[in-house]
């Protein structure tokens, strides 16, 4: 299970991410390795879904692109200027056109201020104010996110639902004009009703505003409804990367081919999951050597315990980081 | 065991730290225990040689190093005032009956907390609760001179039940009915005070563990209630109530400084209020000494008990 | 010096800090909203006024047609030696005949002057440091926390000492020396919050959006540090009175009359004359009791927290005529919990039944009632006030109207129960084996090696490897899908007949979500228990169970085999909600339908179907009349105007089932 491949980059990309490293000293001796070399891009006005259990490292490439969590190695490139490198004041200025929405809408809303201010905000951190916008910009990206209605700015976050804060995050997100926007499990503390109008919204964003999207997610069928191209990730490492159709039609790895027979009630041509995969997810202090998931995996030689596979293309755009890839 | 030293590191710096201020702040203070110990009509010559032979024409640090392997040995210099004794041999005076003062109002005031805590957080909102919270909150606001005051005024004055002043205090050995009544009104003043803090802590902590899934599950086993609240609840919600008593364990040789004077014990308290207005600087220094290591030692308690209380601190999990 | 009540204060105002105002009635999930800021009570105002009179007699002290308070009585013969209160003077005269009244008016600057300006001082400094270290940490927070060690373990009385002698005893020098001395206190409480704060999402939200440091303080965390300190200072306020008055008792406090003073000064009268300690003493009581009630209650009024409601469990009317024989009978359930703000309909009238063998899944969204209808068939409520009517019988046993004993006799031989989140289900200061092997010996007559034999069985069954090991384990040491696998076994210890399952996967990964259930139902069918299956996932429901009831508002609105409910919904919101789901046969960016609005309110809900609000077909039929009960084949819906063909809505008729039969085959040899 590698990321050392670079096989899967394009060259028109507008979020590039390579051999990313994300580590946490833990004491003295021990390190945890939450992201090991991740290498993915996205192309301009597309979506890239990211799936995995928990321990994958999903939300720690998002926090890294996005710098809350600064990248051991590895650099992340924004439109080829790459983050990793700024300084702080041309950081500051390159977040203006990366956005990330998380998961839980209420707690990411200060609960002591008032909607129209938490909205603005978004200009005003870069020292701009409502006037250097076209007029009613504020109104009309509230309208965009379902939230119109003269009242509902002087309200405060409390006062709304799960699903109109996330909305309220969103245009939050969208003020500053953003280029990419990673969202990070946007609609899973959200009920199925309201999850599906969350994701209705951001294809009509995307639309609107031209947004390429990273959309983090563990629900398998949400990231299948809002993605372009789908990349798996396992223990902190890439296992496949594909064109959302082919990745759910021809899964190649054995982990993904694992996880989607995992899904309650699937129509896809697999064996049940329990012949896929065994054991559990093994300590990210201490992963295993070679192929990380060559611990639970029913075809592991010797070879994926020596040798760590890299990327590579088993079909136009589809690359797996396996040694004995499923045709 | 890293977490262990690491601990024992740090509470040494606070030690030394706290030591050397006390130290520093006692020089640096107008009175000097040259010019009293040499009488009121003594020369700048005899005060010189006074304050020779007390050391204290030595530089500050050399003579807190000094002072600090004497500590080490419980030898505090003698007192500068009280001739003939030293300074370990007032506080070897006083000690005992500051520390059973303080050992019956801790002993009296869980005693009282932990049931009344458990019978809030059976039924919070129920009469019980509502008595002991709003009690609870009142003594929050007596300070204890002013509860030892109602106190003395109500059992001793009023009803005669209990002495106002501790006077020829029996030791516990010979007369301990006697030595216990004369205890009771000053023990039990500063124990109402750490009931109402301990009250509404525990009461609180015990409600949000009765809320917890595994105390609803045990219910749904069929347990019965008063083993739901024995076995399941209690260790649980008691982490913040251990750290209330070992840290209100330097609230309450405040407290007890007072509770001494109010009512006349001839413990740690009266001997450092003397020492101070005296300027027996020794006594002082040994007092503050001793003081610091008893609230230094107790949060060490505290934490060893935390890893008893709870697995999950004893394997590092959290 | 500090005062014995400090630290706990300090301790608790720290914790609700953490608490947001927007924290919700998790347990219940009946109310989205908020409790509503407490009211602030009569004591409040009294409190206040208490406080206001104390201001106004500060201030004009002067003013006052009171006497001269150093006037001696025995010199005047206005006051006499030891006065009783009466007429000439209200709180009585002293030893030397002084005015007390006079006396105590007269401490009342010195009071305010110390309380208003350490306050000041103190908690705009400790503030500053509690929120710098609190939110940049590092080393700054080393250090910080290091100093308020040291702070908190010096004895405050030595400073005041030294202090005292080096600089004199003015009130300037006791405002800069509790100033001092009351920053640790503050910087503590708001370092807690900020760190609490600083870990919720919208501080990395605010940095994610480029926001400097300083903006974020400023902007994000102090206006929510704001409250509980404001709330703080005045808990403060009343501990510099308190230290003061200490300080004056061992003789070491101003040179002016203070009220410390007086009570200092009196109490060596108790036993003759006790009302010169006795009313400053009172005087000072009641202003520390206001100030600290001013304090709780700002800050129960701006951050109310749901009170924890009494623990009361009722039941109404009569139970309806037993037809014996199923493993579950519930017939015409009804709970309401009784909360402040309001009656909650959790569960309204619901009925079905279940033999042994059978599983019925019950699916809904969030605050559909689902949850509580489960916990209505045990009585796990928790601490709350709660009425229930109706039937729920289990083998033939009413649980709502036997005695306690008997009840939980009942739920420890027949019932066990399978948690949503293992690691909160499991005591995390218990052994593993003690979690076993309790509901066994508290409901059976076995050795305790008996019991742990049986234990050990009973894990090889639930599929936990090396046993032996694990019974000496804590939870915290096992994964989530072992902690799940551990609840399952104790669950099954005494061999129920009926076992309840609470989102059992939801916590857990896809992976271990499909080893539990089918576990789950493999232990169902070998054991041949009667199991209902509380899940938000309709693909977990369309995958593993036989029947499904829809639940809605706190109702079942549809209930049937799963071909028939997947294939054929009859109830519009049945067929809306299963159109929602994304699924993967759809084309991907596929639109999903939508349910506009939001899920009725529990507390007086309308009329009509609950459904209406939101519904498209709703007509003014459904707003007024609840729906009758329509059986239709193996099926039942309640609604008016039930969903006739495929063509109305679109993708549910696309989607085809996978009989549970299916899954049925596969489990077996799995476990």
């Amino acid at each position: 299970m590698a990321g050392t491949g670079r096989a899967a980059l394009h060259d028109d990309a507008v979020l590039r991410v390579v051999d990313l490293v994300v580590e946490y000293p833990l004491d003295r001796k021990n390190v945890v390795h939450a992201v090991s070399g991740v290498t993915f891009d996205i192309q301009k006005g597309t979506t890239l879904g990211i799936v995995g259990e928990s321990g994958c490292g999903k939300t720690t490439v998002g926090r890294a692109i996005m710098q809350l969590e600064r990248p051991t190695s590895g650099s992340v490139e924004l439109d080829g200027a790459d983050v990793t490198q700024m300084t702080r004041r041309e950081l500051r200025a390159a977040r203006r056109s990366m956005q990330m929405i998380f998961q839980d809408p209420v707690s990411s809303l200060n609960p002591s201020r008032r909607v129209k201010d938490l909205v603005r905000e978004g200009l005003e951190v870069w020292g701009l104010s409502e006037a250097d916008m076209p007029p009613g910009r504020i109104d009309d990206l509230m309208a965009s996110v379902g939230l119109g209605g003269p009242a509902v700015g002087e309200r405060r976050p409390h006062e709304f639902s799960g699903g109109q804060c996330q909305r309220i995050r969103i245009a939050r997100a969208l003020v500053t004009d953003p280029e990419v926007l990673i969202l990070d499990e946007p609609a899973s503390a959200l009920d199925v009703s309201v999850q599906a109008q969350i994701l209705n919204l951001l294809e009509d964003l995307k639309e609107e505003f031209g947004l390429t999207m990273l959309f983090i997610s563990h629900d398998l069928a949400v990231v299948r409804n809002v993605s372009d191209r789908v990349m798996v990730m396992y223990l902190g490492k890439v296992c496949e990367i594909a064109p959302n159709s082919s990745l759910f039609d021809q899964p190649t790895h054995p982990y993904t081919r694992a996880l989607l027979a995992s899904i309650p009630g699937h129509q896809l041509d697999l064996p049940p999951a329990a012949e896929l995969i065994s054991g559990e997810i093994p300590s990210p202090i201490d992963p295993p050597s070679g192929c990380r998931f060559r611990t639970r995996c029913p075809h592991a030689t010797e070879r994926c315990a020596a040798e760590e596979p890299t990327l590579v293309e088993t079909s136009p755009g589809h690359f797996t980081a396996c040694h004995y890839p499923h045709h | 065991m890293l977490l262990v030293a690491r601990r024992l590191v740090r509470l040494t710096i606070v030690l030394l730290a706290v030591t050397f201020f006390t130290f520093f702040l006692l020089d640096r203070s107008p009175g000097d225990p040259a010019a009293a110990l040499a009488g009121e009509n003594a020369t700048e010559e005899v005060i010189e040689q006074k304050r020779a032979e007390l050391g204290l024409d030595r530089p500050l640090v050399e003579r807190y190093v000094d002072w600090l392997g004497g500590a080490v040995q419980l030898d505090f210099g003698d007192s500068i005032v009280t001739a003939g004794l030293s300074s370990w041999d007032l506080i070897r005076e006083s000690l005992p009956k500051t520390l059973e003062l303080m050992i019956l109002a801790e002993l009296m005031a869980i005693a009282i907390s932990v049931p009344l805590a458990m019978a809030s957080a059976t039924r919070p909102g129920g009469l019980v609760d509502r008595m002991a919270s709003s009690t609870a909150f009142g003594l929050l606001a007596l300070p204890s001179f002013v509860l030892g005051i109602y106190l003395a005024f109500v059992f001793g004055v009023h009803l005669g039940w209990f002495p106002t002043i501790v006077n020829r205090l029996p030791g516990l050995n010979d007369d301990p009915l006697e030595n216990l009544r004369q205890m009771f009104l000053p023990s039990l003043t500063l124990a109402l005070n750490l009931v109402a803090v301990y009250h509404r802590l525990l009461r609180s902590d015990l409600i949000e563990t009765l809320q917890e899934d595994f105390v609803v599950l045990a219910q749904v086993r069929g347990l019965s209630d008063r083993r739901i609240m024995w076995r399941h609840v209690l260790r649980p919600s008691s982490l913040n109530f251990t750290t209330a008593v070992g840290l209100n364990v330097a609230g309450l040789i405040g407290g007890a400084l007072i509770i001494e004077v109010l009512f006349s014990i001839n413990g740690m308290g009266r001997l450092v209020i003397e020492s101070v207005v005296l300027e027996d600087f020794n006594v002082v220094a040994a007092v503050v000494a001793l003081l610091t290591v008893g609230y230094v030692t107790m949060n060490f308690v505290v934490d060893l008990l935390y890893s008893v209380l709870d697995p999950r601190i004893r394997h590092g999990a959290r | 010096m500090a005062p014995v009540d400090a630290t706990a204060v300090l301790n608790d105002v720290g914790e609700r800090a953490a608490v947001s105002p927007s924290a919700d009635i998790a347990s219940t999930g009946a109310s989205q909203s908020t409790p509503p800021p407490r009211a602030l009570g009569v004591t409040f105002w009294l409190a206040a006024g208490w406080i206001a009179v104390l201001l106004f007699v500060a201030v004009f002290a002067d003013l006052l047609p009171v006497r001269d308070p150093d006037a001696l009585g025995i010199r005047t013969r206005e006051v006499e030696k030891f006065e009783r209160p009466g007429w000439n003077a209200p709180f009585g005269g002293d030893g030397v005949g002084h005015d007390q009244f006079a006396r105590v008016i007269a401490g009342t600057r010195p009071a305010l002057i110390i309380g208003i300006s350490v306050t000041l001082i103190g908690g705009l400094i400790g503030m500053a440091v509690g929120l710098a270290s609190g939110y940049l940490r590092g080393k700054l927070d080393a250090v910080s926390a290091l100093l308020i060690d040291m702070a908190l373990a010096f004895p405050g009385l030595v400073l005041v000492i030294a202090v005292r002698a080096a600089f004199g005893n003015s009130i300037y020098v006791f405002v800069a020396l509790f100033s001092v001395a009351s920053v640790p206190a503050y910087a503590r409480i708001v370092r807690g919050a900020t760190l609490s704060l600083s870990e919720r999402a919208f501080v990395d939200v605010a940095q994610a959006m480029g926001a400097s440091k300083l903006r974020i303080l400023w902007r994000e965390l102090a206006p929510n540090i704001a409250v509980p300190a404001l709330a703080f200072a005045f808990i403060g306020f009343a501990l510099v009175i308190v230290a003061e008055g200490g300080l004056a008792f061992v003789g070491l406090s101003l040179d002016q009359i203070t009220w410390g003073q007086l009570i200092a000064d009196g109490t060596g009268e108790i036993n003759e004359h006790p009302h010169v300690s006795l009313i400053p003493a009172t005087v000072m009581f009641l202003t520390i009791l206001s100030f600290n009630l001013v304090g709780d209650g700002i800050r129960s009024h701006f951050a109310p927290r749901e009170v924890a409601t009494r623990r009361r469990f009722r039941t109404e009317g009569p139970p309806s005529p037993s037809s014996g024989g199923s493993t579950l009978r519930v017939d015409q359930l009804r709970t309401t919990l009784h909360t402040q703000s309001g009656d909650v309909r959790v569960v309204d009238d619901v009925s079905f039944e279940l033999d042994a063998g059978d599983c019925l899944a019950i699916v809904g969204e969030s605050g559909s009632g689902k949850t509580m209808m489960l916990r209505s068939i045990v009585g796990a409520f928790a601490l709350a006030d709660v009425t229930r009517s109706g039937t729920v019988e289990v083998e033939g046993t009413d649980m709502l109207r036997i005695a306690p004993d008997e009840l939980r006799s009942v739920l420890g031989s027949h019932i066990g129960m399978v948690p949503q989140n293992p690691l909160t289900a499991l005591n995390p200061v218990r052994r593993i084996e003690t979690q076993i092997i309790e509901p066994m010996r508290a409901h059976r007559s076995i050795s305790k090696s008996q019991a742990r034999a049986e234990a050990l069985e009973l894990m090889q069954h639930v599929g936990i490897p090396d046993p032996e090991r694990r019974l000496r384990d804590y939870p915290h040491q096992l994964s989530g899908g072992m902690r799940q696998r551990i609840t399952i076994a104790i669950a099954l210890a005494n061999q129920p007949k009926l076992l309840l399952a609470d989102e059992p996967t939801t916590a857990l990964d896809v992976t271990v979500q499909d080893q539990i259930l089918r576990l789950l139902l493999g232990l169902q069918r070998d054991l041949e228990m009667a199991m209902i299956l509380v899940t938000h996932d309709l693909a977990v429901v369309r995958g593993f169970a036989d029947r499904v009831a829809i639940a809605y508002g706190g109702q079942l609105v549809e209930s049937g085999t799963i071909e028939r409910i997947f294939n054929d919904p009859k109830h519009r919101y049945t067929a809306a909600l299963l159109s929602s789901v994304p699924d993967l046969e759809l084309e991907p960016h596929s639109r999903l339908v939508t349910i506009e609005g939001q899920p009725p309110p529990l507390i007086d809900p309308s009329p009509g179907c609950r459904f209406a609000p939101r519904c498209p077909a709703a007509t003014d039929l459904c707003h007024t009349t609840e729906p009758e009960r329509t059986d239709d084949e193996d099926r039942w819906f309640r609604c008016h105007f039930p969903v006739t063909g495929d063509a109305e809505i679109e993708t549910a008729g696309s989607r085809s089932t996978r009989p549970a039969d299916a899954i049925r085959a596969e489990t077996q040899g799995v476990n």
